[in-house]
């Protein structure tokens, strides 16, 4: 409704983005907002790649990170004058660190690091619930039983190694999109390992919506990746990362219930 | 076993900060080096393993600025050089990075000309940085450069 004079981009792309943003807030349409996330979806590749030396493949990364896209399409007030990058920027930022917390790290690490890698992150767990904060790197070489020294080095090493990257492209013999060989890459899901727990798993199943029903039997009864669910329901690939989101959350939600 | 040697100086917690002082060609093929310098200095003053990560990924990020304001700047002079200041304190550490590009590196705020493309990494940078330490600051340096100035406290807060 307003014209207000324009932040720090003049005449920039942020202006078209901003009048989305504002029929977004009153209108609170689904694809807007599909529009919106999709529009900034360069902004969590950026800061996802700030963070991708530290042993998540960057795919997880930017997967995360869109979850905080999302949360502040859905709270920005483009008449508050802020820049959407600056306010994005930290719920992004703030989904990835959080993502950190809980993960450890892995993979062509040299044995010897890769394993000192790996005690040194379980000890990082367990000391974290013990201590209720984050250790430091004291307190881990202590528990480890290794140097502060060493464990630097397995930590700081372990990053150096991990030199072959999750987006190479890997070549296969269908495409128009190369997959990365981040998408070989089997992962626990966390979230799935918690529902196993429960004996109604496939009740809850059963009452999602379809589509909701059919990415997570996809993604993890039949083990497809989220770009080969994308390609089958001919949507994208962020659309099955925000269905599946959104699918695990009513899980959550009616497994607790 | 930590802390075995004696000869490990701690800083003593009194008025006498540790300075550990590093300068790097203007290139991002160093900025690893002053990441490992840092995890060397901030790992030993008690910051968690995600704090540490934090301080060098805002070290980075203010190297990497500086080394984009000298590529932008380039006059012919050269690469210049960065240097990296880590002052350990009592419960903080204040990291100091200069660029010295001898060409009055001006492009700090907004006097960017270049093509905005929807993302500029330098503002970004600089919010990553707000976002990653506890306190941010930025001056230009009368002989041309920049110097940014970042402070974790070791508790967490």
């Amino acid at each position: 409704m307003t014209t207000r004079p324009l932040s720090s981009s003049p005449g920039g792309p942020d202006t078209d983005a901003e009048e989305l943003f504002r029929l977004y807030g009153r209108d609170r349409d689904e694809r807007l907002r599909e529009r919106l996330v999709a529009m900034h979806q360069n902004l969590v590749r950026f800061l996802a790649g700030k963070f991708a030396n530290r042993g998540e493949p960057l795919e997880d990364l930017v997967q995360v990170g869109t979850i905080g896209l999302i949360n502040a399409v859905d709270r920005y007030d483009a008449d508050r004058g802020t820049k959407f990058s600056t306010y994005a920027t930290p719920t992004i930022v703030g989904e990835i660190r959080r993502y950190f917390r809980d993960k450890a790290w892995s993979l062509k690490v040299p044995r010897r690091l890769q394993e000192l890698n790996q005690v040194a992150n379980k000890a990082v767990d367990v000391l974290s619930v013990k201590l209720g904060r984050a250790p430091t790197v004291a307190e881990i070489a202590q528990a480890i039983g290794a140097s502060e020294e060493e464990t630097l080095e397995a930590m700081e090493l372990g990053n150096a190694y991990d030199t072959v990257s999750l987006d190479s492209r890997m070549s296969t013999e269908t495409e128009s999109a190369p997959m990365t060989l981040a998408e070989f890459v089997g992962g626990e899901d966390e979230t799935l390992k918690a529902l196993e727990r429960y004996g109604d798993l496939s009740a809850a199943i059963e009452s999602l919506d379809e589509r909701e029903k059919v990415i997570i039997t996809l993604r993890f009864f039949k083990d497809l990746s989220q770009a080969e669910v994308a390609k089958r329901l001919n949507i994208s690939q962020m659309h099955v990362s925000r269905l599946q989101h959104r699918a695990l959350n009513n899980l959550k939600k009616l497994m607790s219930s | 076993m930590p802390d075995e040697e004696p000869g490990t100086p701690v800083p003593p917690g009194g008025e006498d900060p540790g300075v550990v002082t590093l300068t790097i060609p203007c290139a991002p093929e160093y900025v690893g080096t002053a990441r490992l310098t840092i995890l060397g200095v901030a790992s030993r003053m008690g910051f968690s393993y995600d704090q540490v990560e934090d301080i060098r990924l805002a070290v980075g990020e203010a190297c990497t600025n500086a080394i984009d304001r000298v590529a932008r700047g380039g006059n012919g002079s050269g690469p210049g050089s960065i240097t990296i200041r880590s002052h350990v304190e009592t419960g903080r550490l204040t990291i100091e990075v200069e660029d010295h590009t001898g060409n009055g590196a001006a492009a700090d705020g907004d006097a960017q000309a270049r093509p905005v493309e929807e993302i500029d990494p330098q503002e970004l940078g600089a919010l990553l940085m707000e976002i990653l330490v506890d306190e941010v600051a930025v001056e230009p340096l009368p002989e041309g450069g920049t110097l940014v100035r970042l402070t974790k406290y070791t508790a967490e807060g």
